[in-house]
């Protein structure tokens, strides 16, 4: 397995690199100084060397120009030692221009391989010329003539020793300034970094949650400036910290708030399941009570229609043989036909109540099986009309505006004729004087696909506490005068049952305006489903009220 | 194109008759020389006889002889040495001399040398109160006027302490072995004892001894020389004019003898004389 090597937090630290780059930057610097001292005092002392070397040896070419000239070899000798002489020098021989040496002298500490070698020459004066040539006026010019070689052989041993000397003596100042550098450079950067650290360690705290730390760090510099614009960026995140734990609790509260609302909401939802089913217990138990009596009485309206049936021929001879007679005060001429209409509409309306129950009945036990028969609005409009046909008041106008056009629909005609009457009998009970005027339209609406039957009153209107609770069941404002509180309960029961809304709008003092509006082309059952899947159950109001 | 020319020239002298072209006067010149450019115009100067000049150096071999024959001058002027040497080839012309450092003595040649007379050079180191005076010479080139010299110096208090000289290389020895014995050096001039590399010897002592210098050119002053006298070549161009003069005027030669240049220009080093504590007295003729 691969070790990984780690560096201590120290050896990661920004003062450390600092430092080590530091140092090392000087370290490097010093070598190269160091380096080329010593390469530059080298060439120096080497050059030196050449120069004094050439010098000795120019000054022999000089001094030994005439006892060259007068092969004088002891004059040449005694220069050749006395220059010799000179520590620098290996050796010196001078040699006449044909190249022959005449003089030579050596050093003893000589070292092959080690020594610069020199020839300089020795020239003859060139301005210079015969007596004759001076005399006859020649111009001199600047030309010599050699005569000889001084050669000159020079020690290059003191350059090593020279060296060694430098480069001890460079190496030890250089380590020297290195350290004593280096110690300035590491109190500097201690000063400097303190900054940093300050600030890393603001900045770790309030990394590790502590928002309320702050860095200590003063001064205008560009540290100075961040620990100030850290400072506020934490002080800025504590406020958004404070900021959310309020709206935390807020929230907390609100939730709280909802739940006791939707608490109250499931409660109210309870106790109307709970109504409803006690509704629907008293409505089968009506259902039973009223059904006996009413096959009672259809049954006796039937036979009253047979009977009346069977004594006409026999009142008709009496009428015609004695004349014009009284049944119960009406003539029987009139009575004739009065018997027989009231004898018919005792079946008629019983049936209507068999109906009315049955229906009631399966509203209480969820029965739906109607809502495939076919439904002609304006023949619902009629049928509650004829209906409530006796219950006409003398001083309320109805008026019937019954549109052409409308196409059948799917449902019960009986259960829409039961939310017309509703509506029509809430219309007719919304003046306070007893007088007014109630207008019924029907209307195909083809832009929605809609059969809209509307029922107008100018009556008192419905105010605003009243408007909120018109479909919740029992509640009415004519309970003294037999209102049940279930009309419109029922009616917006009904519509939402045939995929429609019911709708009410009212303006206080000017009158209501309730509309029945049924989908055309939509089947009932499947908007039921819908309705069921959008999370609303069928029987929930699909009414507007505005 | 110039050796053409020369040859050119050459062939018309020699073989075109030129009796048109008689002269009194042959100015036979060595070479091309400022020199004796300026003692031929010295010449001129004072000796107005028709003359025609010669510059041997112009020919590859000039023959005099057949000139002085076919041209009849009545006198031939030699300037320089190889000059005279050729002048003095033929026998009927008498020659005059000048800017000749070695002539040689015959019968019918006189003129003026260039070597000053022995006395110039005395009064100066009288002037400069040196007595014993020190002298380099080759007795095969200057033994004549040194003994002219002695016998000049022994009319008077200087005293000449002599070194022969047979080659120029003994020079600085010859000069060392006057060490401490002399007041002045007397720089004659002489190609042995005075050779362009022996020459720095003679200042050199100078400086080391602390003597002057009394040498024959004022180039010497800049190395060190004390004292120069110098001969001035116009001047010795018009003595020899003068000479001619009378020699065309049929003085003969026998009566005129050879002369020294009578004009001498001294001049001095001034740093070197007050360094050497020598007082010099003012120069000229």
């Amino acid at each position: 397995m691969r070790k990984k090597y780690r560096l201590s937090p120290y050896a990661k630290s920004f003062r450390f690199r600092l430092y080590l780059i530091f140092t090392g930057t000087i370290a490097l610097l010093t070598a190269a100084f160091a380096s080329f001292y010593v390469m530059t005092e080298i060439k120096g002392y080497r050059s030196n060397l050449e120069r004094e070397g050439r010098l000795l040896a120019t000054i022999l070419s000089q001094n030994a120009r005439l006892p060259l000239f007068a092969e004088n070899r002891d004059a040449l000798t005694l220069l050749a030692e006395g220059t010799a002489r000179y520590p620098s020098v290996l050796a010196v021989s001078i040699s006449n221009a044909d190249g022959r040496f005449v003089v030579e002298t050596g050093n003893s500490k000589e070292r092959p391989g080690d020594a610069i070698e020199m020839v300089v020459e020795i020239t003859s004066p060139g301005q210079l010329f015969s007596p004759e040539s001076v005399l006859l006026g020649h111009v001199s010019v600047d030309e010599e003539r050699v005569i000889g070689r001084v050669h000159l052989r020079l020690d290059t041993s003191g350059a090593r020793e020279r060296l060694i000397r430098l480069v001890a003596a460079s190496l030890a100042i250089g380590t020297l300034f290195w350290i004593l550098v280096s110690l300035l450079c590491y109190q500097i950067l201690k000063r400097v970094t303190a900054s940093f650290n300050m600030l890393m360690g603001g900045i770790e705290e309030i990394g590790s949650g502590n928002l309320s730390a702050r860095v200590d760090l003063d001064g205008d510099d560009e540290l100075g400036r961040a620990a100030n614009a850290i400072n506020a960026m934490a002080a800025s995140l504590e406020l958004r910290e404070l900021e959310n734990l309020s709206l935390q609790e807020e929230l907390l509260k609100a939730m709280k708030l909802e739940v006791q609302e939707e608490k109250k909401r499931v409660m109210a939802r309870l106790i109307h399941t709970n109504k409803m089913t006690s509704l629907g217990l008293l409505l089968s138990s009506m259902a039973h009570e009223i059904n006996n009596p009413n096959a009672s009485i259809r049954f006796s309206g039937h036979m009253i229609g047979k009977m009346w049936a069977d004594v006409v021929p026999l009142l008709d001879g009496v009428w015609q043989e004695e004349g014009e007679f009284y049944l119960g005060g009406v003539p029987f001429q009139t009575a004739r036909g009065a018997l027989a209409e009231n004898a018919a509409k005792i079946v008629e309306n019983s049936e209507r109540i068999a109906r009315v129950v049955q229906g009631l009945r399966d509203y209480g036990v969820g029965g739906g099986s109607q809502l495939r028969q076919r439904l002609e609005i304006n023949a619902a409009v009629s049928a509650a009309l004829s209906v409530l046909a006796c219950q006409m008041k003398r001083d309320v106008q109805l008026n019937t505006c019954l549109g052409t056009g409308i196409p059948v629909i799917a449902g019960s005609q009986q259960q829409i004729e039961q939310v017309l009457i509703n509506l029509i009998l809430n219309a007719m009970q919304a003046f306070a004087d007893g007088r007014g005027e109630v207008t019924l339209s029907t209307r195909y609406d083809s832009a929605a696909a809609e059969v809209v039957v509307e029922v107008k009153d100018n009556g008192t209107g419905i105010s605003a506490e009243t408007m909120g609770r018109l479909f919740e069941p029992f509640y009415s404002t004519k309970l003294e005068r037999g209102g049940s509180g279930l009309g419109l309960y029922i009616s917006q029961f009904i519509v939402a049952e045939h995929g429609g809304r019911l709708q009410l709008s009212s303006v206080l003092g000017q009158g209501t305006l309730a509309r029945v509006a049924l989908p055309t082309a939509a089947d009932p059952s499947m908007r039921s489903m819908v309705a069921a899947k959008d999370g609303q159950h069928p029987s929930d109001a699909l009414h507007e009220v505005g | 194109m110039q050796l053409l020319r020369i040859l050119f020239t050459g062939l018309l002298l020699l073989l075109a008759p030129l009796p048109a072209l008689a002269y009194d006067v042959l100015v036979l010149q060595s070479m091309h020389e400022k020199g004796y450019d300026e003692a031929v115009t010295g010449f001129r100067r004072e000796c107005r006889a028709s003359m025609r000049k010669v510059v041997l150096s112009d020919y590859a071999e000039a023959d005099v002889k057949r000139i002085t024959r076919e041209e009849h001058p009545r006198l031939i002027v030699a300037v320089g040495d190889r000059a005279l040497e050729m002048a003095q080839k033929q026998s009927g012309t008498p020659v005059l001399y000048m800017m000749a450092l070695q002539p040689r003595p015959s019968n019918g040649t006189t003129g003026v040398g260039m070597l000053l007379d022995p006395s110039r050079y005395l009064a100066v180191f009288d002037a400069l109160g040196a007595r014993r005076v020190g002298v380099l010479y080759d007795p095969a080139l200057s033994g004549a006027y040194l003994k002219r010299a002695q016998a000049a110096a022994s009319r008077g208090v200087t005293d000449l302490v002599l070194r022969e000289v047979h080659a120029a290389k003994e020079t600085p020895a010859m000069l060392q072995s006057l060490r401490g014995k002399v007041d002045a050096i007397w720089m004659l001039p002489d190609p042995t004892a005075v050779s362009p590399a022996s020459t720095e010897a003679y200042f050199l002592f100078s400086q080391g001894e602390m003597v002057p210098v009394v040498t024959f050119a004022d180039v010497y002053l800049s190395m060190g020389g004390a004292v120069a006298l110098t001969i001035d070549r116009f001047d010795i161009g018009r003595q020899l004019g003068e000479m001619a003069q009378r020699v065309l005027d049929g003085t003969p030669m026998e009566a005129i003898p050879a002369e020294p240049p009578r004009r001498v220009v001294t001049k001095s080093n001034d740093g070197v004389v007050r360094r050497l504590k020598a007082n010099l007295g003012t120069g000229g003729r």
